[in-house]
């Protein structure tokens, strides 16, 4: 598995702990796929609505829509998965409003363990698998905002256990089908999201192993919001040692920013913390290179006073650069 | 911070949480996850020892290592003295002990106790029901109340979409294991079936019959069968389940909204402040947690983007020159992010009463001692023994 082959699977389960930017990067790597010419469909699973803000468009509901050129968003929850399951097996119109409509979808989603997940990435496969008229697939990429990384193993065994507990009948066969595609290493990549901390790391190690415990192929795990290299080494010298606050001072102010000798050491109080957060980043990302066997795309840090489609267009740009 | 513009959340300051941990008996950290909820209900539980009251923090998945702060070594049910902390235990729950505990107390003899525990739904049941860890967190509380050992309970909830929840959460519970409609088609409730099978003109026998065509034979037996088993319990777990809730909407509890200046973290904030104000749950106020320290005032005279002019002119400079640029590029790229955090928490405010908005800078190192945890409490509740090291 490398960079530049990740946007060719077919599939990228993109997972991550609360607060890392999953979402935020789901919607990138989606951007980058329809950007390089691949049919995209971006998937919503959780509800949560995030994307709509991210690409400046209405609520995302269960019919996809082009958002971008080439670009699909969709929002995809249990109800709707099992009604469309059952029309399309049984043309069960009239059971499944019925259904739909009552306390039994409590029943089917929540108390047969996992039915909901198995509805979700059911149709997640219908998707993958939908070819149009003319034979070919209708998506060539789909990039799914999956659940965090403490729920993603319950989330993607949901089907392999529903096997299990299912003994015949067709769930059995769909969840079957399901567990073909996820553990199929050309077709999906499960593609962690992490920050350089210690206990997104940490989480991001352990999710990483039960992923391939699982048979879930492993992708780059991206590292998002990482701090940018300010200084060359020489500059670097000089704040150390030699450059005293005074100094700072005047050459700020000659160059148009007003700076007293204080303010100037406000400054370096600033750069030292910083230094200490670069730090830890460095060590964390050693920890994640040592004992994970991935490739790591690294996101820079975005300072900006809004984070929105340009950010995101922004991201995509980068992810298109480093999988080139 | 005139400089940077204005300071979007100044109206909602009003204090930090000392009251609050000074005097409620029991304190319920709630959030979106990743956020800092366990750190911060370790924190509060740390003000309230340290004022001389006898106090328990109880997390649901605590990080390894601030479980180990707290002395949390082994999976155990019992409450442990965190190490170097007078009067203060910390303990984790342990969700499928708290529900074997509730089946044990309801069940109406041992034998129908152990038939439910060896269900093959219930092992699944109590992990992936929606609403079960919530129910369990507040059920263990419950009994922690009830012992009367603690003056002080704290309390971190799952870190789940529907975290508060929690609070329908018995009742979601109850009502899904009464299950009207799936007794319906399951046998227990036969006479009832057939009434609403005609009122609703559809007999159960179909949905029977559609139900096992997806499912598969078999499991829906196994089903009926585990809540038969649970027949006759609903009373007690409802009784239960209102006092729970009575018990929290209490004067001497106090709700605790965690969030990290993050948009999709504060858009559950605002939806827990949203749910709390509407059920009427004693709100102590919104802690935004990890922001960008905002820069010192020696340095509020100098705006971004004279910094950002600056740094460019000085960018090919010699070394010295290139090294002032960069501190001023920093500089530049911490306000703007501090104005984004701060405008993200003013904007998920709009529309929410929260008593007040507790600020709490990103320390360094990461939090995971009780040092550490000192030092946050200097923001959170103004006690601390060390001095406030937040990173400038």
């Amino acid at each position: 598995m490398t960079l530049p082959t990740m946007l060719d699977h077919r599939l990228l389960v993109v997972t991550g702990k609360g607060g890392v930017g999953k979402s935020t990067t789901a919607a990138a790597l989606a951007l980058a796929g329809a950007r390089t010419g691949r049919r995209t469909a971006l998937v919503e699973v959780e509800g949560r609505q995030t994307f709509p803000s991210l690409f400046d468009t209405p609520a995302w509901d269960f019919e996809e829509r082009e958002v971008r050129p080439g670009l699909f968003g969709v929002s995809i929850d249990a109800e709707d998965s099992l009604q469309e399951y059952l029309e399309l097996f049984y043309g069960a119109k009239r059971l499944s409003r019925f259904v739909v409509g009552s306390t039994a979808v409590e029943f089917a989603t929540t108390a047969a363990p996992g039915i909901k997940d198995v509805l979700l990435i059911g149709k997640v496969k219908e998707m993958e698998r939908r070819r149009d008229a003319d034979g070919r697939f209708t998506y060539d990429l789909i990039v799914l905002d999956a659940p965090p990384t403490g729920r993603i193993v319950g989330f993607l065994s949901a089907p392999e256990a529903t096997v299990e507990l299912v003994n015949m009948g067709p769930i059995r066969q769909q969840a079957r089908s399901v567990v073909d595609m996820i553990t199929d290493q050309a077709r999906t990549l499960a593609v962690p999201v992490t920050v350089l901390e210690d206990l997104p790391v940490t989480e991001t190690l352990e999710g990483a192993a039960a992923l391939r415990e699982l048979g879930v192929a492993l992708g780059p795990v991206v590292v998002n919001r990482v701090l940018p290299t300010r200084l060359d080494a020489a500059a670097q010298a000089r704040l150390q040692d030699g450059l005293t606050p005074q100094a700072i001072a005047r050459r700020a102010t000659d160059a148009g920013a007003p700076l007293e000798a204080q303010g100037a050491e406000a400054l370096l109080a600033q750069a030292e913390a910083e230094a200490a957060r670069v730090a830890l980043q460095v060590e964390l990302r050693e920890r994640l290179r040592a004992d994970l066997d991935a490739p790591l795309l690294e996101l820079p840090e975005h300072y900006a006073e809004s984070f929105g489609p340009a950010e995101i267009s922004a991201l995509a740009g980068t992810i298109e650069e480093l999988v080139r | 911070m005139s400089a940077i513009g204005g300071d979007p959340l100044a109206r909602w300051r009003d204090g930090d949480l000392s009251e609050v941990v000074a005097q409620a008996s029991i304190i319920v950290c709630t959030g979106a996850g990743g956020v800092g909820k366990t750190t911060l209900a370790a924190t509060l539980a740390l003000g309230a020892a340290a004022r001389g009251r006898k106090t328990v923090v109880l997390t649901i998945d605590p990080a390894r290592r601030l479980a180990q702060s707290l002395g949390l070594t082994a999976m155990t049910e019992e409450a442990s003295p965190v190490p170097g902390v007078e009067g203060l235990d910390a303990m984790m729950l342990d969700m499928k002990r708290t529900f074997d505990a509730l089946v044990d107390r309801h069940a109406p003899e041992p034998e129908r106790a152990e038939r439910i525990k060896s269900n093959r739904f219930y092992q699944q049941l109590t992990s992936s029901l929606a609403g079960t860890q919530e129910y369990m967190a507040m059920e263990k509380l419950y009994e922690l109340h009830e012992r009367g050992d603690y003056d002080c309970i704290v309390i971190d909830t799952p870190p789940t979409r529907s975290a508060l929840d929690f609070l329908d959460a018995p009742k979601r519970l109850t009502d899904f294991l009464e299950g009207r409609f799936l007794r319906l088609f399951l046998g227990t409730g036969m006479r009832a079936s057939k009434q609403v099978g005609r009122a609703v003109g559809w007999g159960s026998g179909i949905f029977m019959r559609a139900a096992s065509r997806i499912t598969g034979a078999g499991v829906l037996e196994d089903l009926g069968e585990f809540f038969q088993s649970f027949e006759g319990m609903y009373e007690g777990f409802k009784a239960r389940a209102s006092e729970v809730y009575r018990l929290l909407a209490s004067p001497g509890s106090a709700f605790v909204v965690v969030a990290s200046p993050e948009p999709p973290a504060l858009r559950e904030a605002r939806y827990f402040l949203h749910r709390l104000e509407q059920d009427g749950m004693p709100t102590a106020g919104l802690v935004v947690n990890r922001l960008t320290p905002p820069p010192p005032p020696s340095l509020a005279a100098l705006t971004t983007q004279q910094a950002r002019e600056a740094a460019a002119s000085l960018a090919d400079g010699d070394d010295d020159d290139r090294a002032v640029a960069a501190l001023l590029r920093l500089h530049a790229d911490r306000a703007e992010l501090t104005v984004r955090e701060r405008r993200a928490v003013a904007a998920a405010l709009q529309g929410t009463t929260p008593r007040r908005v507790v600020e709490v800078p990103r320390l360094r190192p990461e939090v995971h001692d009780v040092e550490a945890l000192r030092e946050v409490g200097t923001h959170v509740h103004g006690t601390a023994d060390a001095d406030a090291a937040a990173e400038v």
